[in-house]
């Protein structure tokens, strides 16, 4: 285990919006480095030693996107490192600076994730990804016009339509179940500056009006594709006491992948058949809890940010991860248990589900848990946030990544 | 009715350069080992899974390497024409709206089999009617080539679940 304790001190974001026509990738990210330093208070760029960068994998059409930046991100002269895992991207590139700041070797690491949507093509870049498991299909049989209805399925809104039905088959929740989540992501999304989706007077009845994207889900319940970064400073203990009013320790970190959802390797059948079990974010949450020393979630944590590109998995999600017994989130949302002033705030930022620049946006999530404990989020939670969690989820389907904070180092540091 | 308008901002509009990027020049390696023996099953109208010595794993269609013991399953097993519905879903693309329901998607496990593949149902099945568990049989295609779509799609059978059900209920 690690004897350097990791610190979070600040956390920046540019603007996020489904053009940024005013910027290209590079000075999108400039934008969220430059307010993670403002944020940083004596923290300059020349006291950054090591740094670490990512995106989707060519989603924008361009490769190795980490060296056109050097400079926009303060990297010249210093370690630079691309971490590129899909939608869990921003996770594992937070997690890497965790790791960068545990293993003793660097004192200041500068974590860097983003996506600008708007300049590539999202369609073909997650073609990218299934291409090479499904190009096999045609020579096999398989006509074109039932492989794109049958695979088309199977990208990320199928992949999350079927997680939707076997969720809702587990815990009876209704669509508008569904629906109240999205109007709380909005509408929270509206009080948080750098949110894409701000909607402030949406009703379940207007999300329960737009047709049938891919069902059970419609398109008012679906994600925007946003462009934007999000930066983050870790630090040591020591430094972080110096540095920060309020430094955020990460005391745990989980990352578990389970087999993919329904697509199988090699036209090989998928070894989960129920894709809403989640095992991936049961194990990750069970690492990160222990080694947080956190024995009951549901009590410990006092806010949470998971990744929820479509509403039915934020419910999912918050019962994988021990926050809610299962099948009790949807009572828990209608009842406003989640809700800003609730007992268990979650997505208070907007979530994915508002804002989704899909490399950036795993990173948000435990970025935003940590300006939560800070006292300094976009849209604060009015009680004290001690524990909080930041969850992602992405890759082949089903990559997830588990980040523990608290204003608290670990027990045994103490 | 539309979602109503979020709060938008208008960004300037500075230079945009086009490029493209051809998927389709890429070549993709797949080992087809296990693959031909599956299709050559099929062909004879014959259902094989592949089931792992270690853990009793049976994969349908089947995979090179038992993800849970990490050996290569070699032992074939014949399995029933009857199968469930592990999960769905109902395409709602350009295409399908032209028809009466949509397009529906489902993922089925074959009886007998511990995965699940994604494949048809009958086209006249509302999509509306399906539920997870609902119990399918195979129904071949007219002519069999050893492809994949030998199986041509799965069609809706009595589900022995209602009318237990429905008798238990009389019970009450
Ligand atoms: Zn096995």
């Amino acid at each position: 285990m690690a004897n350097v304790q990791p610190a979070v001190i600040s956390a920046g974001f540019c603007e996020h919006a489904s053009k940024r026509s005013d910027v290209n990738m590079a000075e999108l990210v400039n934008e969220a480095v430059e307010d993670c330093l403002n944020k940083a208070g004596s923290v300059e760029w020349k006291d950054i030693d090591y740094v670490i960068n990512g995106n989707m994998p060519a989603f924008e059409g361009a490769n190795m996107p980490e060296l056109w930046m050097t400079d926009h991100m303060a990297a010249k002269n210093k370690p630079l490192l691309r971490v590129t895992t899909g939608g869990t991207t921003g996770g594992s590139v937070f997690v890497s600076g965790y790791y960068a700041v545990a293993s003793g070797l660097y004192d200041m690491v500068l974590a860097v994730a983003f996506e600008q949507q708007s300049c590539g093509n999202t369609t073909v870049g997650l073609a990218s990804v299934a291409l090479g498991e499904l190009s096999i299909y045609p020579s096999l049989g398989y006509e074109a016009t039932r492989l794109r209805r049958n695979m088309g399925a199977g990208a990320a809104i199928g992949v999350a339509s079927y997680q939707a039905m076997n969720y809702m088959r587990r815990s009876k929740a209704t669509e508008e179940d569904l629906a109240r989540v999205v109007v709380q992501n909005r509408r929270n999304a509206a009080k948080n500056w750098w949110t894409h989706l701000k909607m402030p007077t949406i009703t379940i009845e207007d999300v329960l009006d737009t047709p049938y994207i891919s069902y059970p889900l419609r398109f008012g319940m679906v994600c925007p594709a946003s462009d934007g970064a999000c930066a983050v400073l870790f630090t040591t203990e020591e430094k972080a006491k110096q540095i920060a009013d309020v430094p955020v320790y990460i005391n745990g970190v989980g990352s578990y992948a389970n087999e993919p959802a329904i697509i199988g390797v090699d036209c090989g059948g998928a070894g989960q058949t129920d894709p809403c079990e989640q095992l991936g974010a049961v194990k990750s949450a069970e690492l990160a809890y222990s080694q947080a020393g956190i024995s009951f979630p549901n009590k410990e944590i006092d806010y949470a940010e998971v990744y929820s590109p479509f509403p039915n998995q934020e419910l999912q999600w918050v019962e994988r991860v021990g926050l809610f017994e299962p099948n009790s989130a949807p009572e828990a949302y209608l009842n406003g248990v989640t809700a800003l002033n609730g007992e268990m705030p979650v997505n208070c930022s907007g979530g994915v589900n508002s804002t989704n620049a899909i490399g950036a946006s795993a990173m948000e999530r435990p970025a935003e848990s940590a300006l939560q404990i800070m006292g300094k989020a976009g849209n604060q939670v009015p009680k004290t946030v001690h524990t909080a969690l930041g969850h992602g989820w992405g890759g082949a389907i089903n990559l997830i990544s588990h980040v523990v904070m608290a204003d608290e180092p670990q027990r045994k540091f103490k | 009715m539309p979602l109503p308008e979020y709060i938008k901002k208008d960004y300037k509009r500075t230079r945009t350069m086009k490029g493209s990027w051809y998927l389709t020049s890429y070549k993709y390696k797949f080992n087809l080992s296990r693959i031909k023996e599956y299709l050559k099953g099929l062909k004879n109208g014959i259902l094989l899974g592949l089931k792992c010595r270690s853990c009793n794993t049976v994969s349908f269609p089947p995979r090179l390497i038992c993800g849970r013991c990490l050996v290569k399953p070699d032992q074939w097993v014949r399995l029933p024409e009857t199968a469930s519905i592990a999960t769905g879903s109902a395409n709602y693309d350009e295409e399908d709206k032209k028809r009466e329901h949509p397009f529906p998607v489902i993922a089925v496990r074959q009886d007998g089999a511990d995965t699940a593949l994604i494949h048809n149902i009958s086209d006249d099945v509302d999509f509306n009617s399906i539920y997870i568990g609902m119990p399918l049989k195979v129904v071949w295609a007219k002519e069999r080539n050893g492809l994949y779509l030998d199986i041509d799609h799965y069609e809706p059978i009595e589900d022995p679940a209602i009318e237990l059900n429905k008798k238990e209920g009389s019970v009450d």
